[in-house]
């Protein structure tokens, strides 16, 4: 039982060694990394990036909707606020709602998957069902329908973007769970008497970490971009929080006199979205592709 | 017999399937609306209104039967159309979904369209000419569309060919002054009216299927038959339309399945932007007023459109791919 476990854990070492050096040579996931890499640091610096404040209105008649310059690189909005400030402060939101919504998300979806396949039975068929018929309902319209009943904090949004998206996930765990169970290691340890959720938590779970980490990235810019579809629809984060989606939507009636309200927190979620694909992408070529088809 | 029985046994098995995910769906509606906070009676607690009377209403509503029983008259009006009044527009939920319905078929089945014929035409030109320039640049627009938010690409398609260039209309299902138009002239004002939208709504999915059907296309191209084709000396135009992609469309009929959940939410965004009357519009509108019941019967609906429409796409893939035994296995070979 011994052996079988730390050679299990070599495995899994140089498997993950394995997949990092060939995501290393992959030059389309590596450029994802390092765009991922300059948007988190601008989204932690933004403060010592930009002199303004990105919610303090300018003087409004003389501020508002200036055309890009070189005091204002990207314009100012209806309130005469710098639009680069926002955008470089609208990174936060967007990567930190997104981060700990997919932990969530993950999280769920890796604990259901894993119960759901090891249990097995009833147990399974219940939860696969319950799977199948969330999925059946559109993600927005299931938000839709979270964010009128629940409300819409910035605590609550977080937790319905990622209660509304682990049934991939879980998908995903179960199919690798059930290969995984009828592993010898598995049979041992039930053997020696662990329970489910010792098998679940301490060999089923991790030895599917790299599954989900794949599954992980390749989730997040769906997460950007639904919470974005929030803001824009005016159910996402509430005012004055500077979430690119919101500030979209309000360019959105000065398109033709002020194009740059709208364009360029726009571009700012597709650089981010592509960013996190391309790195998503790659790391599943790089471990396994097999698992994702 | 040999073929008709399983085949029966198959139908029968996922219509089954699909009955009971409704009926999950219904389930789940109801305990998310019974798990929120807040007490459906609120709008009447007022000092004008008597206690009696709340509690009149609250019979009334049959709010004050035990949660199961309350549980079986939701599924029984639910599954008899019956969704109840809209608390906004004091209409029933049901009136409000037939106008709003065939709107959201109209935009979506165009989105559809496009999505296969942009999808497949790319996909196969792509498979043609494998690692070319126009491959490459085929595999990062993909990317790059699937990466866009839909509601952006909207506003910059309007305020290129709406507001620049003036040649295609920025909203509505058709134009005001449309009553003296005749047929012919009244089918092109509503097709001007769907280009932008429909688009907007189908090349999110035009992208990740034209990177399936290339994948497709060169699983196919790589079987046997392939190379006795080529063998026999067919031209290689002949080789990809007549044999490979017949083949390679196949699991077309499956990815049509797949996205109707990404199509219709995609319609809750693309119909408010495009101020089309439809189901997403519903929505949008039905949460700003908190209108429960509108809410709730859209959710219903959609979900209902989603597992209907994978019922039919299975069945039809069953019913065409000759490969596939109605067990849902492929044979090999």
């Amino acid at each position: 039982m011994m052996t079988a476990d730390t050679k299990r854990q070599g495995d899994a070492r140089s498997m993950w060694a394995a997949g990092f050096s060939r995501f290393r040579r992959n030059p389309l996931g590596m450029t994802g990394a390092v765009i991922l890499l300059f948007l988190y640091l601008v989204a932690i610096l933004a403060p010592a990036l930009t002199p303004y404040d990105p919610n303090a209105h300018g003087d409004i008649p003389r501020m508002r909707y200036m055309h890009p310059s070189l005091s204002h690189p990207l314009g100012t909005d209806k309130f005469g606020r710098d639009v680069l400030t926002r955008v470089l402060y609208g990174s936060r939101i967007s990567l930190s709602i997104s981060l700990i919504a997919v932990a969530i998300s993950v999280l769920l979806g890796s604990v259901v998957g894993a119960v759901s396949g090891y249990f097995g039975g009833w147990v399974d068929i219940v939860i696969m069902r319950i799977v199948d018929a969330l999925m059946s309902i559109p993600r927005l319209f299931l938000l839709l329908t979270c964010v009128a009943l629940f409300g819409n904090s910035v605590a609550l949004i977080i937790a319905l973007l990622g209660v509304t998206s682990w049934m991939a996930t879980a998908r995903l765990v179960r199919g690798q769970v059930l290969s995984l169970r009828s592993q010898d290691f598995i049979k041992a340890s039930e053997a020696l008497g662990a329970g489910g959720r010792l098998i679940i938590f301490k060999h089923l779970i991790p030895n599917t970490l790299t599954v989900i980490l794949v599954a992980a990235t390749l989730r997040i810019g769906g997460i950007i971009l639904t919470e974005a579809a929030l803001s824009f629809l005016g159910i996402g984060v509430p005012p004055p929080i500077p979430s690119w989606g919101k500030m979209v939507f309000e360019g959105r009636d000065v398109l033709l006199s002020a194009w740059w309200v709208s364009t360029f927190p726009g571009l700012a979620i597709v650089l981010t979205v592509v960013a996190y694909n391309l790195l998503g992408d790659a790391l599943k070529d790089a471990f396994d592709p097999r698992q994702f088809v | 017999m040999n073929i008709v029985q399983p085949m029966l046994s198959f139908l029968a098995k996922r219509f089954i399937q699909s009955i009971v995910l409704i009926f999950i769906v219904l389930t789940i509606t109801f305990f998310l609306l019974h798990l929120a906070p807040g007490d459906p009676m609120a709008r009447y607690y007022d000092p004008d209104i008597s206690p009696e009377t709340v509690a009149m209403i609250k019979a009334k509503l049959g709010l004050d039967r035990p949660l199961m029983e309350q549980y079986v008259r939701w599924m029984a009006s639910f599954v008899s159309g019956d969704f109840g009044m809209s608390l906004q527009y004091h209409r029933p939920v049901s009136e409000l979904l037939a106008e709003a319905i065939p709107n959201t078929l109209r935009l979506t089945i165009a989105a559809l369209f496009l999505h296969i014929v942009i999808g497949i035409i790319l996909g196969i030109l792509s498979a043609a000419k494998r690692y070319s320039l126009f491959d490459r640049i085929n595999t990062v627009s993909a990317l790059f569309l699937y990466s866009i938010p839909s509601f952006w690409l909207a506003l910059m398609l309007i305020l290129l060919f709406s507001l620049k260039l003036g040649i295609l209309p920025s909203s509505h299902m058709q134009s005001i002054d449309v009553e003296g138009l005749g047929g012919f002239d009244l089918f092109i004002d509503r097709l001007r009216h769907l280009v932008l939208p429909a688009f907007v709504l189908g090349v999110a999915s035009a992208a990740s299927t034209a990177r399936y059907m290339r994948g497709s296309m060169l699983d196919v191209l790589r079987e046997d038959y392939i190379r006795t084709a080529r063998a026999k000396g067919l031209a290689e135009r002949d080789v990809f339309m007549k044999h490979a992609f017949k083949n390679a469309a196949l699991p077309i009929v499956t990815i049509i399945g797949l996205s109707l959940p990404f199509l219709l939410g995609g319609a809750v965004v693309v119909e408010q932007i495009f101020s089309w009357p439809g189901m997403g519009r519903l929505a949008v509108d039905a949460i700003y007023s908190r209108d429960y019941p509108v809410i709730l019967a859209v959710n219903f609906v959609v979900a209902l459109m989603v597992i209907l429409g994978n019922l039919l796409a299975d069945v039809s893939y069953a019913l065409i791919d000759p490969r596939i035994t109605v067990t849902g296995q492929k044979r090999m070979g």
